[in-house]
């Protein structure tokens, strides 16, 4: 018995959740980040778990991490000098990507600057056909000549993206084998080893981006490894990765693609867990923290994957759990334009200076401040005594806004509550149309730092009639990273008709992709339980330039069975866009497969039943919806299974504060989760 | 709830998020790819006048923002609950602005009150008419362009008007698709009018309808604001289409922008007449047309991004567009390939802007961006169609930055096909899919690159389209002392020994092993390229945008082994300098070559000659115009004079004209 621990580093905050093996319960724990030291923060916080908790590094028997040093490389622009070597004539894949520039209104925006600068792209004399059959051979010389210009531009590293090497990755392999030869111990990336799917803007974004952050990735774990053993943590340890799985940090090391996402992924996978525990069928992830605020769908306890998700300003294409973001956190400034109109973000304050009420430098608005303001935060300590909320000063932020406005300070700071909600909601009401969802069959999970604080208020914006606020929202990113699978996928494009020769080929290469898979789980990360193997086709109609990913069943593989996996196509069609084709030809692109090893996984402890309505441990004057109210405030701690309050109403707990709308029902459900029923506007 | 600073900001995101709402149903459940990939689709909130406050920000086609149903809308006796309205002609009401585009409307009802209408249009692939897919530079009237609905109940309380829709199919190639689309346009329109019935429920119909009020007011606010900071003034510029029809000379857009306090006026004066070609844009001459404007709504939100994009934007301005012109086509005129001349309007009015705000504008995004489709046959003998998408050329230089390589400014909305995919996908080989070195414009910020497509082709019969072709004439313009860009060329089989120029021809046979080779044209520079820090120029010949040679002509650096010779740069700028050209504008050598002959005063002539004429002989009249100057007629002459000698010649040779004008 021991103690398994996640960890979770933020932009601002660096969570902490453990789970006491004995009788597993939780524990968590906030500690400020700290960009300048990454690392730092880790041991800071073991310290602190054994001071307060009394849990010692010996006894912890499993340790997951999930960090955002991959993203931060991206967008710091610090990773490695890069080479890129592409077949001859398509040179300029990262200068163009795929053309379309964001904020199309603009006639000076711009293509985000690519991360191998063209000088440093490479042509290599080859050519591979769509069908993987070689059209030119290799030539040797304009390898060696690339490597030789590669070197003489001080290149750190090569990533290496040929056409169709999806295909057939026969002269990626060569060009390093040729590499190892004449310029021994310099990085190899082959594109078709990151993630070989077909499109070549995509491959090569990925593989150059897995390059880009390679060696600070790799570097940043070798410390964790490092500063872990020196305190006495045992085993290895684990990084969770963009898919909602984890990995092994030896593995991450060269594998850094897989964890650049991690945070964001391990919070909703974190949901996840709760809403399955819950038996909530479908729910809305509300992940509010400082300087982001994200939502991702769940079904039936399942977060949804996608691929495309963005790494500061790249697109990447590994499979990863589906998060939109919907803003810019607590940090988002409140602003009044030219015409005297309050607007708040995009620009935010970030974790640093932060919100003025943090007293770490800030001096503008920001949405916490307006919180602050109306007296519906600071009733506590936030982030376990590291922040304590200064009112005057928020008051002092939200009064530069209040005076250009010309209304008192608490309007200002009701407004742009409201100001900032309204965005959400329009960015949620995006996604619900892009799904085709309806908000009324969904709870909202509120969690992040500022989650809880805000999601009754979206709710009822949206419809949605039910909140949950989980018994740990600060730290959810950091149980999602304990309790997630050891997960991996892997890919393999056929671009074929869906006939009876093409079903019969999937059996073979799904075969092979499951002997690989196997290996993976087994072998690398040392799994030794029951496999969790999913079979999916990406598809779609012929003429149709986008694919739609289809859960396939190994019986049809077996069977051969064409016609159930046309129609599991059509329907998955009609379901994601309301129409099918049934008479239309179908062809196959991609077929994947992911396989799991289960972690396990806490029995949520139950909470000891209460009964009747909670004694407030105190009341605070708050301002919501335009007038003053007498809000009781509970403490978390205090808060008894089975009872039940009417908001308005605040709920004070270590890592948050939720807010209860007026007229909201919140009980406490057996595992000391909040549901609330949100009042409708 | 009344509508105040404080919260004018959360009607604007309840009201853009239903227009969102309707963009991403309509892109869901739409059939074609058309609707999902080019995203050539538009909607809208519209008030009961039928003007667009709400459209969705980065969804849909950039044009339309500010369409106005006004028209359309008042076509139609009486609205009830449940009903929806089409029209795809584009002579009734103006909303339409070519057949394919089919636009519907729905009626708003609050407790019996019109309080809005929600509205949208997509692109069909194809609406029938003389050739698949319905659109031609060929064509010459509108018949000949598909199916033409007038403004019509397509549901009547929400009965479908079954007449209609069975005329509707059986004029077009593939009745299931746009049945599909059609389908999926009333999913939009009806998720519109939820939302807009959810923002009322919200926020009460006095909120909602001064809402519609106050957010056109803002944009218009807005707008005032940014016309304010311009320098009044009239400023004249024109812009050239290579061709007014197949082999035909120019098409000429002229443009005086009238700039007083915080008004605009776009005068089109001066603009070619219209066709008999598809190229006309059929405006109605309505003085806020969208079509006249698009060029426009980019500058001024270019000038300040935060601009609320609705049709207060436009209220700032009036266009004037004289009958039978270009701008203003008279029916039957063809009007599919109206795109390219509105691209021509609005490379036009981006060079009058520059005029006004030389320090604040670009030069010249590259034109003459064409779509490549090929119809060939695969290995079996089945034929088989795909798009290889754009080719096209960077944005011009900016008083700060250089142009973006490839694509950009107005052309920011179009996406490649991958190589992988359309080789994948059809029997094509691609040999060149990259940036072209050495055309972007030359100046102290660079015009961004054209991209090169080169492909061969491995079936008899196989043909290949490159829709809005241009730019393999005129060249697209720097400013501020930035020169032109690069020549758009389109060649079959080049590195061949019989290579064949196509210049802007938009369809190609081809057998089995030729190669096509399409290159976009550059964009313009900006500011004078001796002013170019020569780093930069070092670092563009590094990355092979600009030759060593190109270093030492256009910039004056010269570049030694892999550094600038800074000694022997500052000797050879300081030679060029008083030669160099600090002209406003640089057009390249063929339009200053036509222009010493086709002056501003030549043009005048043509222009008031064309005018007495009746529209029917326009076209006709000003080809044989060009065709006797082409011939040397009274070449002892020049310019204005030489023009007016030249058309009495005509109105003699044609005493029908002659009659007809006096």
């Amino acid at each position: 018995m021991g103690y398994r621990v996640g960890v979770d580093i933020g932009g601002s905050f660096t969570d902490f959740a453990v789970l006491d093996e004995a009788d597993n319960s939780i524990r968590s724990l906030k500690v400020f980040s700290r960009p300048d030291q990454p690392g730092a923060e880790v041991l800071h916080g073991m310290r602190l778990l054994e001071e307060r908790y009394g849990i010692a590094p010996a006894a912890v028997s499993y340790f997951t991490h999930g960090t955002t040093v991959g993203i931060n490389t991206v967008i710091q622009r610090k990773g490695l000098k890069l080479a890129l070597f592409t077949t001859r004539h398509f040179e300029d894949v990262l200068e163009l990507a795929r053309l379309k520039i964001a904020d199309m209104y603009n006639l000076f925006s711009r293509r985000p600057t690519p991360l191998v600068a063209r000088d440093r792209v490479f042509p290599i004399d080859e050519r591979i056909d769509a069908d993987g059959s070689v059209l030119t051979p290799l030539d040797r010389a304009s390898v060696e000549a690339a490597l030789a210009a590669a070197s003489a531009k001080g290149c750190e590293a090569v990533v290496v993206s040929l056409l169709h090497c999806y295909r057939n990755p026969a002269h990626e392999r060569a060009v390093k084998a040729i590499a190892a030869e004449v310029a021994p111990g310099l990085p190899v990336i082959l594109s078709s080893d990151v993630w070989p799917i077909i499109r070549e803007y995509e491959r090569t974004i990925t593989a150059a981006i897995s390059g880009y952050v390679q060696p600070r990735v790799a570097h940043y774990l070798g410390s964790l490894q490092a500063a872990l053993k020196t305190a006495g943590v045992a085993p290895e340890p684990r990084i969770t990765k963009s898919n909602g799985g984890v990995m092994t940090a030896e593995q991450g090391k060269s594998d850094c693609i897989q964890m650049i996402l991690s945070g964001t992924a391990s919070g909703v996978i974190g949901a996840s867990f709760i809403a399955g525990s819950c038996g909530l069928k479908r729910v809305m992830s509300l992940d509010i923290g400082g300087t982001s605020a994200d939502v991702a769908l769940i079904h039936d306890g399942r977060p949804q994957y996608g691929v495309g998700e963005l790494i500061g300003e790249f697109q990447i294409f590994i499979p990863s759990v589906s998060v939109s973001s919907i803003g810019e956190g607590g940090g988002s400034i409140a602003w009044v334009d030219e015409l005297g109109v309050l607007k708040v973000g995009p620009e935010s304050a970030g974790s640093n200076p932060g919100p003025a009420c943090y007293g770490r430098g800030g001096t503008r608005p920001t949405i916490t401040d307006a919180f602050a303001v109306c007296g519906l935060i600071g009733h506590g300590a936030l982030g376990y005594d590291a922040v304590k909320v200064d009112a005057a000063a928020a008051r002092a932020a939200v009064a530069t806004v209040a005076d250009r406005l010309g209304v008192p300070v608490e309007d200002a700071a009701e407004a742009i509550i409201k100001v900032s909600v309204a965005g959400m909601y329009a960015e949620v009401s995006g996604l619900v149309s892009r799904f085709g969802i309806d908000p009324r069959e969904y709870a909202l999970m509120g969690f992040g730092g500022a989650g809880p604080m805000m999601a009754c208020i979206l709710a009822r914006e949206l419809k949605v009639p039910q909140v949950v606020v989980p018994t740990t929202p600060g730290v959810l990113s950091a149980l999602g990273g304990l309790i997630a699978d050891m997960k991996n996928d892997f890919i393999r494009t056929v671009y074929c008709p869906l006939d009876d020769a093409a079903v019969a080929t999937m059996g073979t290469i799904f075969a092979e992709l499951g002997a690989r898979a196997r290996a993976w789980l087994h072998d690398e990360q040392g799994y030794r339980g029951v496999a969790d193997v999913r079979l999916s086709a990406d598809m779609r109609y012929r003429g149709q330039s986008f694919e739609i990913e289809v859960p396939l069943e190994a019986a049809w593989i077996a069977a051969g069975d064409r016609a159930a996996i046309a129609e599991a196509f059509h329907r998955e069609h009609e379901t994601l866009f309301g129409h099918a084709d049934r008479a239309a030809a179908v062809q196959a692109i991609n077929l994947r497969l992911v396989i799991a090893g289960s972690t396990p996984k806490p029995a949520l402890p139950a909470l000891a039943a209460g009964e009747g309505a909670p004694a407030p441990a105190g009341h605070a004057t708050a301002r919501l919806d335009g007038a003053d109210h007498a809000v009781p405030l509970y403490r978390r701690a205090d808060l008894r299974a089975g009872q039940r309050f009417v908001g308005p109403a605040v709920v004070l707990q270590d890592d948050c504060t939720t807010v209860v709308t007026p007229g909201s029902t919140v009980t406490v459900d057996p595992f000391g989760n909040l549901l609330i029923q949100v009042q409708p506007l | 709830m009344a509508i105040d600073r404080l919260n004018l900001q959360i009607l604007a995101h309840h009201c853009g998020a239903a227009a969102e709402a309707m963009a991403y149903t309509l892109m869901r459940t739409a059939h074609s790819t058309f609707v999902k990939e080019t995203e050539d689709f538009s909607c809208g909130i519209l008030t009961t006048e039928g003007v667009t406050f709400a459209s969705p920000k980065g969804l849909g086609a950039t044009w339309y923002i500010g369409l106005d149903y006004g028209p359309a809308i008042r076509m139609i006796d009486s609205y009830e609950e449940g009903d929806v309205c089409l029209t795809n002609d584009p002579y009734s009401g103006f909303v339409a602005t070519h057949s394919p585009d089919i636009h519907i409307w729905k009626p708003i009802f609050w407790k019996g009150e019109l309080v809005a209408f929600v509205a949208g249009h997509i692109h069909n692939t194809d609406v029938g008419g003389a050739v698949p897919a319905t659109l031609s530079r060929t064509l010459s009237e509108v018949q000949q362009e598909g199916l033409r609905v007038p403004p019509v109940k397509i549901l009547a309380r929400g009965k479908p008007n079954v007449d209609v829709l069975k005329i509707m199919n059986i004029n077009v190639r593939v009745p299931e698709q746009n049945w599909g689309d059609l389908n999926a346009q009333f999913a939009s329109v009806n998720v519109g009018e939820r939302k807009v019935h959810e923002i009322i429920e919200r926020f009460g119909l006095d909120t909602f309808k001064a809402a519609q009020r106050e957010l056109l007011d803002y944009a218009e606010t807005q707008a005032r604001a940014i016309v304010r900071d311009i320098p009044d003034g009239d400023y004249f510029f024109s812009e050239f289409a290579d061709e007014d029809s197949d082999g035909g000379p120019p098409c000429r857009i002229a443009i005086t922008l009238r700039v007083r306090g915080e008004t605009l006026e776009l005068d089109y004066t001066g603009s070619d007449p219209q066709l008999s070609a598809s190229l006309n844009m059929p405006t109605g001459g309505r003085e806020r047309h969208v079509l006249p404007m698009v060029g426009l709504g980019y500058v001024l939100y270019t000038l300040n991004p935060n601009l609320l994009l609705n049709a207060g934007v436009l209220r700032v301005a009036r266009a004037i567009l004289p009958r039978g012109t270009v701008v203003n086509c008279e029916p039957p005129a063809a009007v599919g390939m109206r795109s390219l001349t509105c691209a021509v309007t609005q490379l036009c009015t981006f060079g009058a802007f520059a005029r006004a705000l030389p320090e604040r504008m670009a030069a010249s995004p590259a034109g003459g961006l064409s779509i490549i489709n090929v119809k060939t046959t695969d290995t079996t003998g089945t034929p088989v169609m795909a798009s290889l998408g754009p080719v096209g050329g960077g944005s011009g230089g900016t008083p700060t930055d250089d142009g973006v390589e490839g694509s950009g400014a107005n052309a920011s909305f179009l996406k490649n096909t991958p190589v992988e995919i359309s080789e994948s996908e059809i029997p094509v080989r691609f040999r060149r899919y990259h940036l072209w070195a050495g055309s972007g414009g030359p100046g102290r910020f660079r015009g961004g690159l054209g991209t090169v497509m080169e492909f061969e082709v491995f079936a008899p019969e196989t043909m290949v389209t490159a829709r809005n072709r241009d730019r393999s004439r005129f060249a697209c313009w720097g400013t501020a002392g930035g020169r032109a860009g690069a020549l758009s060329r389109f060649v079959k089989n080049p590195d061949s020994d019989h290579p064949v120029e196509l210049g802007n021809k938009d369809i190609v046979q081809c057998e089995p092993g030729d190669v096509l080779r399409i290159v976009g044209a550059g964009a313009g520079g900006w500011g004078s390229p001796l002013d170019r820090d020569p780093e930069k120029v070092l670092q563009d010949v590094r990355c092979g945008f600009v030759s060593v040679a190109a270093a030492r002509a256009d910039y004056g650096v010269v570049v030694a082994g892999d550094a600038v010779d800074a000694a022997a740069t500052t000797a050879l700028r300081a030679a060029m300098r008083p030669a160099a050209s600090n002209a406003a504008f640089d057009y390249g050598a063929n339009r200053s070559a036509f222009e010493a002959e086709w002056t501003e005063a030549a043009y005048d002539a043509l222009t008031t000659a064309l005018a007495r004429t009746p529209v029917v002989w326009r076209h006709f009249l000003k080809k044989a115009v060009f065709a006797a100057v082409e011939r040397g007629e009274h070449g002892t002459l020049a310019g204005a004079e030489r023009v007016r000698r030249v058309v009495a010649d005509l109105m003699r040779r044609y005493p029908a004209l002659g009659a007809l004008t006096a």
